[in-house]
């Protein structure tokens, strides 16, 4: 038996989840009243609120730091997924030599996540920097009308 | 039986092959940068199909959980941090003739690769009779964590080596975290915050007039 | 079962597509997906000859576990530094001249 052919199932689930998709988005499209379409319609909802802004602004860079960490753990996980699949923990031949690959594996990584989470709150402005730069940028914006000449 | 899971087993490689070789196009051409980014998470997981095609369930399980789950989250996620990159009127697209000459390279080196690969001395012994097929992940993890643990320990070493690359870039410049939001309800930020104290006053006009306009 | 070269032919022409993105495209986050694309290529191609090999060892398939990790860890590096690019010289287009430079 070919390891493929175990797969036919998400095979066929794939399928009757692309077909439910598009029968659905058809029924809606059928059903549904053809109104005129203004910017009061088409305007993003906002629980109520009406939206200011572009939503395209950029967020400070040090968000990706949390996103390198979840890649990190990601490949922890798969190096430990495939010894949870193994025996080789259990067996009595190699669970002496493994325990200890598996100790120092967890020790790097726990320690450099560790050091990471030490140092990201020095990645940050904290509170008194933020407000002395928000000040400061306030300042410039109310002096910049007379540096431009009043208009 | 034998013949149905063969030719079973060609279309089906022939349909991923058409599906990857079209979504690794668009994760290319698309002109907004977000849908390349998804084409490419698409991409990744479909090649995981190869994977399964070829007994090796650990790797297809590794494709989708680290390229689907965790590189292409990382290019989304840097795409969504760079509002200018998303701009697609401010990207610089290369012009026809330079696009077709870097596709008739592109198609050269692999044809002549593929040449070369079909025609090395050695072809004959990769005869699909002789295929052992094993897909026992207690053997793999038996290769891996057993009889070659140092490369575990490497990786987690590289790991922990481009965590602490990243959190190193990310803090040398901290100061201009919040320059970064700009327009009517953003501020700007000045790159000497944490040195001066004091004279809040006298620095800002200096450099003011080129920072608020780029 | 599919012959070993159809799987090499699409290793190369993954491997192609890759390197012709990496030539042609000036941004930055499109040269880094070409060359996923073309690690692609490669993974494919080793997992298909360590299958296809005379004698059957799991070399190639923890080679590709390595290569993987390795991937995942300087994908993250590169996008690090094409943000602080991105803050030093204010776009990520290799095509557009550099504006902004700071001391």
């Amino acid at each position: 038996m070919r390891l493929f052919l175990d797969f036919i199932p998400v095979l066929i689930w794939a399928l009757l989840a692309v077909v439910l998709v598009v029968v659905m988005l058809l029924a809606s499209w059928v059903l549904r009243p053809h109104v005129l379409q203004n910017s009061e319609k088409t305007s993003t909802y906002e629980c109520g609120e009406e939206p200011i802004g572009p939503a395209r602004i950029s967020y400070p860079y040090n968000y990706f730091v949390y996103t390198v960490l979840f890649v990190v753990v990601d490949v922890m996980g798969a190096f430990l997924w495939l010894l949870s699949s193994s025996n080789i923990l259990w067996s009595d031949a190699t669970k002496y030599e493994v325990v200890w690959q598996v100790i120092v594996f967890m020790l790097i990584i726990m320690g450099g996540i560790g050091y990471v989470m030490k140092m990201l709150p020095q990645s940050f402005l904290n509170g008194e920097e933020t407000l002395e730069a928000y000040r400061k940028a306030k300042a410039e914006r109310k002096e910049e009308p007379h540096a431009a000449g009043g208009h | 039986m034998q013949g149905f899971e063969g030719a079973f087993e060609q279309v089906e490689f022939l349909l991923i092959a058409g599906i990857v070789l079209v979504l690794a196009y668009l994760a290319l051409e698309h002109k907004e940068i977000v849908y390349a980014a998804f084409f490419f998470g698409f991409m990744a997981s479909f090649v995981a199909g190869f994977f399964l095609l070829l007994e090796a369930p650990f790797i297809a399980g590794m494709q989708i959980a680290v390229y689907t789950g965790g590189i292409s989250a990382l290019i989304i996620f840097a795409v969504l941090l760079l509002p200018r990159a998303q701009d697609s009127s401010l990207e610089t697209f290369a012009s026809k003739r330079k696009r077709r000459i870097g596709l008739m390279v592109a198609a050269i080196v692999a044809a002549l690769s593929g040449i070369l690969a079909l025609l090395f001395p050695w072809a004959e012994s990769f005869d699909e009779t002789f295929v052992i097929i094993s897909n026992d992940l207690n053997e793999l993890a038996l290769w891996l964590w057993a009889n070659n643990g140092i490369y575990v320990q490497m990786i987690a070493l590289i790991m922990v080596t481009s965590l602490v690359g990243a959190i190193a870039l990310l803090k040398m410049d901290k100061a201009e975290q919040i320059g970064s939001i700009r327009g009517d309800f953003g501020i700007e930020a000045e790159p000497t915050i944490e040195e001066d104290e004091s004279p809040v006053d006298e620095e800002p006009p200096a450099e003011e007039p080129e920072e608020v306009d780029a | 079962m599919v012959p070993l070269s159809w799987y090499l032919i699409l290793a190369f022409m993954l491997i192609g597509l890759g390197g012709y993105g990496m030539m042609v495209k000036r941004n930055l986050i499109r040269i880094l997906i070409g060359a996923e694309i073309m690690g692609n290529g490669v993974n494919i191609a080793l997992v298909a000859m360590s299958l296809y090999s005379p004698v059957f060892t799991f070399t190639g398939q923890g080679l590709i576990i390595l290569v993987i990790s390795v991937a995942a860890a300087h994908t993250a590096l590169a996008l690090v530094l094409m943000l602080m690019y991105n803050r030093r010289y204010d776009t990520v287009d290799l095509g557009q001249p550099i504006q902004k430079e700071e001391p």
